[in-house]
């Protein structure tokens, strides 16, 4: 049992980053599943995180509501931003999020008298637990799944092969696309406002491009095949840098080349090659006679 | 006041027209936004460092060492990233995302080498000699680095426009098969527009890192930010976007600083560009058709 | 039977290492960050460490038993702090431990050993908030608000400067910081501000906030920034042509700022409790034994590091341990409030800090600035 509790007491911060980087991933799979590239998830992160933390350092507000105030806020930017950028496709959109993504952490620096500007914000009460964070992903990797082996996630899918077949086969793709949009950012709220409060302390350039990035790898590592697969991309991300420990000084450097490996060997994602991997194994069992 | 701003604005301009150009070739010829760019902008900043230190080159010497160790970096670039994507028609993302990859693996090779202080040219070798005219001040590098960004755009335009080498790029450009039907070397064009691309990026860094005489692992990130502000308001994929771009955004944050106030300077620069997606996403020169995702 | 003899004689083996009393080595957490943007400070950080560890083991150690540093990097991300914290405290059960490098991962992993109750020594946080989380917290870098109105008082003095521009970092927390309490002092001294110019990190270009800075008619610039920074900063200000003094704080206390401004650096007013011309025996001692052994001469941070090893050796001598990992961590925590040492940065005791709600909290550290102005390369004591 001390084992369990001295694991527990080195790993608790891994175990609940893990938590929040599936969520994280998950929003972004959603952007990705309707074939639109954003990189703005790392700001709704920290509008999600400076929302809730507000509130539980200054108003003393319950934490159930700051969470849900920090995911309901960043889901309202989401729709703001969407509206207009979603007409823009491919790599304008991408960087007309990384640009919305610099001028929010710019605000953020700016506003110094609520968020506390470049000193962060202190002293974050410790609320989430690890109950909350296996909620939160539970519940998220239900809906998805749920929703991807639906009629939505059929829908989806046409929309990512050909956006305007789909138009004129009577799909409104700009609903489609702004629901995921505003899905995820939502998500990644949660995520920024959990995270805020197991971290004591957050501060602007911690939801910034490096983060954005971070979440794009996880999405893309996994791939766009499965939620399952943007829960695996991110166990990897959070994990690898802890089992390579002890590589020290090496470590962002291996990260980068197993980047570079899983993209060349496997582009669509990890879970795809485990997907054809399994595919494979059906099907020549299926030949033995 | 004012007249040292635009002089201000002129040479910052010229900074990241020169970033952009190498990194908005890359992306026009060969579809991939390569976010290593502020990688190889670094690397092309160390070699010459090293080229003056160890090998004790003179300055031109030195740019020439950077242009090939980044030429390497590009052919690699192409050789082990962009083209087995290509030949396996990745989806649109990948490439980008190995570039980051790239990115980070670079710059920890380089702080594991050098370590993560910041190295300086020698004196003698930085041409820093201050011309002042009417009360207005500016350095020898900074009219180096104007005077070079223009003479390269001129250059690409020209080559681009008029060359046999210029005119199958754009050729391969619009159509690659057709182009692979009528006997190009889709890839080797491929490939030659990586290396230039980071030999240009390369080059810029040397200029950077002399201009604030400040190297350092990490000195490509804001760079890459800047850089895909600029690309974007010029129009990616155009030389004369980049230039203009960069001028545009040189401007825009000196000035911004200058009657607004510093703090909003970097709020300004991408508002504008968050701007200009919506209003004009192509930017001021790029194709009016928008891309698929 | 015989099997029963052998048994007990196996358990006793087994047990011996545990009840002969010999001394068991003294385990010492360090978390800098020795990898990314950070390293520059955290790398210095680690060697005057090392070089101190050498030093107090060749002379006996702590009552005989040898320090054992354990090192892990931090990165200079506060969740790598938080982890590689817990890591230390939890799985290689370290007596105390040093670090981290920034203000800003200290603000997050602080209250993780605070809640362990376990001793954290930060030699480069400055930043406040930090010495308030609690009295498990202890740092021996001064803090920019006891050592700026100092740095400012002296170069006012020296200079007959009427009225300055500020120009400062407002994206890092450590600049930042800075600013408010040159902000503070100035107005406790009374001096006018013409203007106040803000950059970020990374940037190249300081030209416009310069240009406006030199249109303001101020007499003097006081300046936020680390050397990274710093150094563009002044050579591109004399080269438009500004040859005003600049007042500095703790981030351009290092030599770099030679190698990166060289001819431009001079008229630099910084204040520190440590200067490379501190002709104190120690600090010489010191200087010449990191030389030998790195090949460059120490910086600020490097001496911090040094000399907080060695107070912390002088708490350690007087603690009795029992060989219980808890009670030791408490008795070292009683010890260490009392621990003097003169050392590279000069003579050193705590003090302690308020923290919330006014109640007494951490220790933060007591020491004399020593105000230098830069010239033809070299820092000059000013007094």
């Amino acid at each position: 049992m001390e084992w369990l509790e001295t694991f527990w007491a080195t790993y608790s911060t891994l175990a609940l980053s893990l938590g929040t980087n599936i969520l994280l991933a998950l929003s972004i799979y959603l952007t990705l599943a309707c074939g639109l590239l954003t990189v703005a998830n790392a700001a709704f992160m920290g509008i999600g995180a400076y929302t809730a933390a507000i509130l539980t350092l200054n108003a003393h507000a319950p934490f159930a509501l700051a969470i849900l105030a920090g995911a309901l806020l960043a889901a309202a930017a989401g729709l703001a931003i969407g509206r207009p950028t979603l007409r823009l496709s491919g790599v304008y959109l991408a960087m007309a999020t990384l640009a919305f993504g610099e001028v929010v952490r710019i605000l953020i620096l700016n506003a110094e008298g609520l968020t506390g500007g470049a000193l962060g914000l202190n002293g974050i009460p410790q609320l989430t637990g690890a109950f909350h964070v296996l909620c939160a992903v539970a519940a998220s990797l239900y809906v998805l799944l749920r929703l991807a082996h639906s009629r939505f996630g059929r829908s989806l899918a046409a929309i990512r092969q050909d956006e305007i077949a789909t138009e004129l086969l009577g799909l409104n793709v700009r609903a489609y696309k702004l629901f995921c949009f505003v899905a995820g950012a939502g998500l990644a709220g949660l995520a920024g406002a959990l995270n805020a409060h197991f971290t004591f302390f957050i501060g602007p350039n911690e939801f910034g491009f490096e983060r954005a990035v971070e979440i794009l790898a996880m999405g893309v590592l996994g791939g766009v095949s499965s939620p399952w697969g943007a829960a695996l991309g991110a166990a990897l991300i959070t994990l690898l840098p802890e089992l390579l420990r002890g590589l020290g000084h090496y470590r962002p450097l291996i990260n980068g080349v197993i980047l570079i490996v899983i993209i060349l060997y496997s582009p669509n994602g990890i879970w795809a090659l485990f997907q054809s991997a399994a595919r494979r194994a059906r099907a020549t069992k299926g030949t033995s006679c | 006041m004012l007249a040292q701003q635009f002089i201000n604005a002129v040479s910052l301009g010229g900074v990241y027209a020169l970033f952009a150009l190498g990194f908005t070739l890359v992306f026009g010829v060969v579809n991939v936004i390569n976010l290593a760019h502020g990688a190889v902008f670094m690397i092309g900043a160390y070699a010459a460092l090293e080229a003056v230190l160890l090998l004790r080159l003179q300055l031109f010497a030195a740019i020439a060492v950077a242009a090939l160790v980044t030429a390497g970096a590009g052919w690699l670039f192409d050789k082990l990233i962009f083209a087995p994507l290509r030949a396996r028609r990745a989806p649109h993302l990948a490439p980008m995302i190995a570039t980051i990859g790239a990115a980070t693996c670079l710059t920890s090779l380089v702080e594991g080498y050098f370590g993560a202080e910041t190295m300086r040219f020698p004196a003698e070798i930085l041409p820093v000699e201050t011309v002042s005219i009417a009360g207005v001040h500016i350095t020898e590098l900074e009219l180096g680095i104007i005077f070079l960004a223009l003479v390269l755009m001129a250059l690409l335009l020209w080559g681009l426009k008029r060359s046999r080498l210029g005119r199958a790029l754009r050729g391969v450009v619009e159509s690659p098969k057709a182009a692979a039907l009528l006997g190009v070397d889709v890839d080797g064009l491929f490939r030659a527009t990586s290396v230039l691309g980071s030999v240009l990026g390369g080059v810029a860094g040397v200029l950077i890192a002399l201009y604030s005489n400040s190297v350092f692992p990490n000195m490509g990130q804001p760079m890459l930010h800047k850089g895909i502000a600029v690309v974007i308001l010029g129009g990616m994929g155009d030389v004369r976007g980049a230039l203009v771009g960069g001028f545009f955004l040189g401007f825009a944050e000196v000035f911004s600083v200058a009657y607004i106030g510093s703090t909003m300077r970097d709020a300004v620069a991408f508002g504008l560009l968050f701007a200009i997606l919506l209003i004009r996403p192509e930017g001021l020169f790029g194709r009016a058709a928008q891309r698929r995702a | 039977m015989h099997l029963k003899i052998f048994a007990l004689g196996f358990l006793l083996a087994l047990g011996a290492p545990f009840g002969t009393g010999r001394a068991a080595d003294v385990k010492i957490g360090v978390a800098e960050a020795l990898t990314g943007n950070a390293a520059q400070y955290g790398q210095p950080i680690r060697k005057g460490f090392e070089l101190a560890l050498g030093e107090i083991n060749a002379a006996g150690g702590i009552n005989g038993s040898k320090i054992v540093l354990v090192v892990e990097d931090e990165q200079g991300k506060k969740e790598e702090a938080i982890n590689v914290f817990k890591k230390l405290i939890f799985q290689d059960k370290v007596l105390m431990l040093f670090g981290p490098t920034l203000s800003n991962s200290a603000q997050a992993s602080d209250p993780v050993a605070q809640g362990a109750k376990v001793v954290v020594f930060g030699t480069s946080n400055t930043a406040d908030g930090i010495t308030s989380i609690g009295n498990y917290v202890f740092r021996n870098s001064v803090t920019e608000a006891d050592i700026l109105p100092v740095t400012l008082k002296i170069a006012a003095q020296k200079t007959g400067l009427k009225r300055v521009a500020v120009l400062y970092g407002n994206d890092d927390i450590f600049t930042k910081s800075g600013y408010d309490n040159f902000k503070k002092a100035l107005q406790d001294l009374k001096i006018p501000v013409t203007t106040t110019e803000t950059f970020a990190k990374g940037d190249v270009d300081f030209k416009p906030q310069l240009t406006k800075i030199k249109a303001s008619g101020a007499d003097a610039v006081v300046l936020s920034a680390l050397v990274a920074e710093g150094g563009p900063i002044l050579v591109q200000a004399r080269q438009l042509g500004i040859s005003l003094p600049f007042i500095g704080g703790n981030g351009m206390n290092s030599p770099r700022i030679f190698e990166l401004a060289k001819d431009n650096s001079d008229n630099l007013w910084v204040g520190s409790p440590w200067s490379v011309e501190n002709p104190a025996p120690e600090n010489k001692r010191f200087i010449a034994a990191y030389q030998k052994a790195h090949g460059a001469l120490p910086d600020q941070f490097a001496a911090q590091g040094y000399d907080a090893l060695y107070i912390a050796a002088q708490a350690l001598k007087k603690v009795k341990f029992t060989g219980q990992l808890d009670r030791d961590r408490q008795a070292l925590r009683d010890a260490l409030p009392s621990a003097q040492w003169s050392g590279a940065t000069g003579p050193f005791k705590f003090r302690q800090a308020l923290g919330r709600g006014g109640k007494p909290a951490g220790y933060d550290a007591v020491q004399t600035a020593i105000v230098m102005v830069t010239r033809g390369r070299q820092y000059v004591i000013q007094k």
